[in-house]
């Protein structure tokens, strides 16, 4: 009996220790450099987002570790995603996903993992995208593009990325939701995309308003509609696609940081923290401002919720287009 | 006029004293990444990215770019002395370098790869100031179509680069467009040819394949020869380790087809300097008067290659000037790191920060002379490596080798694959099919079956948008007449020995 009661004097020790400890110091700190793991090489999208955020995290002292950026790409982010799956339940590794992180397993028969099977840790961010076409076009708006697009289907045509990439996608429900319909062409990098465009050989590009920016201040480009539920700020003039009757969903374009499957809560809660401090800084403000994006930010366990919903839809709108989608 | 007083704002930032030394950094940095095979420019600049952050802008982007261009002076060194590709743009480099450098010629190839380098880095940063804003024009016209007809008019260097058997040079270069197939098509997200192996997604590297076949290849084959012969000879005495007079008077024409061509090919964001050095080093050949000469260690073949991968700099940044587009993956990542210093990159970008541009194309200037005069007295230097019997020699060439193989992106499954490509080399080697093409096919063939397609896809299925763009049914008609040049040399020697006969 004695015993026993020591032994629950004991219990409510620790559980008194338990209770005040975590606000205190944190059940897990990083103690050697973090590797950042992303889907593209040096100089891509993903690799110079994270390369900022690692700056930034650095800068604002909230990591005691270096943040260091590690490209595995391959497929899409098969190769980094199936890395990931290999560090299974290990510390010291995040990565930066983006869209195609939901979309690219879809059709892919050698994806290992899903997003579902990542451990999510924070939405940062969400990419607004808007449709831009040549200063010297005849489209004034997407209504003009899309008229034009139904009297001639098929002959106008659209640079882009990858098929599985936001500017298809966005393609995909807009024809659906018009019955217009034009081609879209594949480039390999965006700068050849744009120059395509200026050069006359596509009429029209979906593009992110930071990377438009300069080009409809020089006079370059027009932007014809804002794919985004709200008129940007940046650009107060452009009307939305739902503002010109076009009745069709968005494709949201998200970016943020998850981490290998099975990692342990101590590990998780620690980056939650850590990126829940991060968006409240004035640095991370200023970033958002300056690249122009919208703030997405979701903590780690809402993101199950937006994951699904975007497989769902996603699934749909590929295989409606034909694409094979093997899960 | 204006471009003059362009350049003396520029020269005014870029001889600060605090810019002079990290310009130097830059192309010294350059150098060395150049030598060592398999690290590249953008991957280096990536890693020093966040070590600028505390630099002036301006200085910062001077150190980068030192290493982007200074890493094209050292790409030729493994080149010319161990048949090792240092950088892509350098396997061309190899057909005629390591020959000289087996001939005992390796201090003139390295000479002449530094000077040639030099004049066309100049030449490449005179035509970014000159004659900037009309080829701009130029690169945005240039379509899907024209791109195809450029990748046509360069698999038809095959002729140059066939050797003895034009069938043989053409079924390695048929087989390396195959091995371009290999991996994901970007236009519908499938894959092809990947077995199911996921480090095959991306395709096969070409570094990969090219340091196999020319490097590896041919540690096997002189392992066969008699081990411990001698195979290079090293002069001794410093003036016959540098370029004499008559080499630099038989470089002539190579400098000036090197500038020009590696110029516009820079200036056209979707092609490389690869494709420049290969379509200079054709060029060359096909105007040379003693084209059997090439592949045997001609100086010529190491000065065009070298030069257009030089002066491909000074192109690449033209539609950066112009559009606001970088014109090569390099220039792309020193553009996007500007965004993280605050500014915001585009076409008014260097209008309206004339110090930050006009800055760095002066202390491009400057860091091509700091290059050759870091350069030059390298050169007697590391030809004194060749000194080293081959029992030494072979498996340090086989541990560059695989070290650069493995830093292209840490995969142990590209070790393996340069085994296959070493015996594939070797197996080449001994049936006599030539390198050259097969490589030649890997670089060309995505960007072939890519522009095709975009091409097909633009104008609805229809072949006529390939020969109604009047730039690409010119080249198109060039490629015609390059491929028929062997066959008109054949019917000449018929001709000559028909009539000797019926005599």
């Amino acid at each position: 009996m004695r015993t026993k009661m020591r032994e629950i004097g004991v219990l409510f020790a620790l559980m008194g220790w338990g209770l005040v400890m975590p606000q205190a110091v944190p059940a897990w700190t990083p103690t050697r450099p973090v590797e950042a793991v992303v889907h593209t090489g040096p100089g891509g999208g993903s690799d110079i987002f994270a390369r900022a955020i690692a700056d930034l995290l650095q800068k604002e002292g909230l990591v005691p570790q270096r943040l260091q950026v590690v490209n595995k790409s391959g497929g899409g982010p098969t190769v980094a995603m199936a890395y990931l799956a290999e560090k299974k339940g290990q510390d010291h590794t995040i990565a930066f996903f983006t869209g195609v992180w939901v979309t690219n397993p879809l059709t892919r028969k050698e994806a290992k993992v899903t997003v579902k099977d990542l451990t999510h840790i924070a939405r940062l961010v969400l990419e607004p995208a808007m449709i831009a076409v040549k200063s010297d076009s005849p489209y004034k708006n997407a209504k003009d593009f899309i008229e034009d697009a139904k009297k001639r289907p098929g002959q106008l045509r659209q640079s882009g990325g990858s098929v599985t990439g936001r500017d298809n996608l966005t393609r995909l429900v807009i024809e659906k939701a018009t019955g217009a319909k034009w081609t879209f062409i594949s480039f390999p990098s965006g700068r050849e995309r744009i120059a395509n465009l200026l050069g006359g050989n596509v009429e029209m590009m979906v593009i992110e308003p930071q990377e438009a920016r300069e080009h409809v201040r020089a006079g370059n480009l027009r932007v014809i509609a804002a794919l985004t539920e709200k008129r940007l700020p940046s650009f107060p003039d452009v009307p939305t696609t739902k503002e010109q009757g076009i009745d069709a969903p968005l494709v949201p374009q998200a970016r943020g940081v998850v981490a290998p499957p099975g990692v342990s809560r101590d590990v998780a809660g620690y980056w939650e923290g850590v990126f829940d401090r991060f968006v409240k800084t004035n640095s991370w403000k200023k970033y958002l401002e300056e690249n122009l994006f919208e703030d997405g930010y979701l903590k780690g366990p809402q993101m199950n919720k937006f994951f699904d919903e975007l497989t769902v839809q996603m699934r749909e709108i590929l295989k409606e287009a034909g694409a094979k989608i093997v899960r | 006029m204006e471009a003059l007083s362009d350049l003396l704002l520029g020269l005014s930032v870029a001889l600060t004293p605090a810019n002079l030394f990290w310009c130097f950094v830059g192309v010294f940095l350059g150098t060395i990444v150049g030598v060592l095979p398999g690290l590249g420019s953008p991957a280096t600049i990536a890693m020093l990215l966040p070590l600028t952050f505390r630099l002036d802008p301006t200085t910062a982007m001077i150190m980068l770019s030192g290493i982007y261009y200074g890493s094209k002076y050292g790409g030729s060194t493994t080149s010319i002395l161990l048949n090792v590709p240092g950088e892509s743009a350098s396997v061309v480099t190899c057909l005629d370098g390591y020959q000289m450098a087996r001939q005992g010629r390796a201090g003139p190839a390295l000479g002449i790869a530094a000077i040639s380098s030099f004049i066309a880095g100049t030449v490449g940063v005179l035509g970014l100031m000159l004659i900037a804003p009309p080829v701009a024009r130029f690169a945005v016209r240039f379509g899907p179509p024209e791109y195809f007809a450029l990748m046509c008019l360069g698999l038809a260097m095959v002729v140059f680069l066939a050797g003895k058997s034009m069938i043989k040079g053409l079924i390695a270069t048929l087989f390396g467009i195959w091995l371009a197939g290999v991996g994901t098509d970007i236009f519908t997200a499938e894959s092809r040819f990947t077995f199911g192996m996921m480090e095959l997604l991306d395709g096969i590297d070409f570094i990969v394949v090219s340091i196999g076949v020319f490097a590896v290849a041919e540690v096997l084959v002189n392992l066969e020869s008699q081990a411990g012969a001698e195979l290079f000879k090293v002069p001794k005495g410093l003036r016959n380790l540098l370029p004499s007079l008559q080499d630099l008077k038989d470089s002539r024409f190579a400098f000036v087809n090197g500038s020009v061509v590696g110029f516009f090919i820079g200036v056209l964001p979707g092609a490389g300097s690869t494709i420049a050095s290969f379509l200079s080093y054709g060029v060359e050949k096909a105007f040379s008067r003693h084209p059997e000469k090439f592949g045997t260690g001609a100086v010529e073949g190491v000065a065009a290659p070298e030069a257009a991968n030089n002066s491909e700099t000074g192109g690449a940044l033209v539609p950066l000037l112009t559009l606001g587009i970088p014109g090569s993956a390099t220039t792309a990542m020193l553009l996007a790191a500007l965004i993280l210093w605050g500014f915001r990159p585009g076409p008014l970008l260097i209008q309206e920060n004339p110090v930050l541009f006009w800055g760095l194309v002066a202390s491009m200037y400057v860091g091509n002379i700091m290059l050759l005069i870091l350069n030059l007295p390298l050169v007697p230097l590391f030809a004194q490596i060749l000194r080293l019997p081959y029992f030494v020699l072979a498996p340090a060439i086989l541990g560059i080798s695989i070290v650069g193989v493995y830093s292209v992106s840490q995969s142990l499954f590209d070790v393996w694959m340069l085994g296959v490509f070493g015996l594939l080399g070797y197996l080449m080697r001994k049936l006599d099919f030539p390198a050259a093409p097969l490589v030649l096919g890997l670089v060309l063939g995505d960007r072939l079956e890519q522009s095709l397609r975009q091409a097909l896809m633009m104008s609805q299925g229809h072949l006529s948008i390939l020969v109604m763009r009047p730039m690409s049914a010119g080249l198109l008609l060039l490629t015609v007449v390059i491929l028929l040049m062997p066959v008109a040399g054949k019917i000449r020697s018929w001709r000559l020995k028909a009539a000797e006969e019926g005599i």
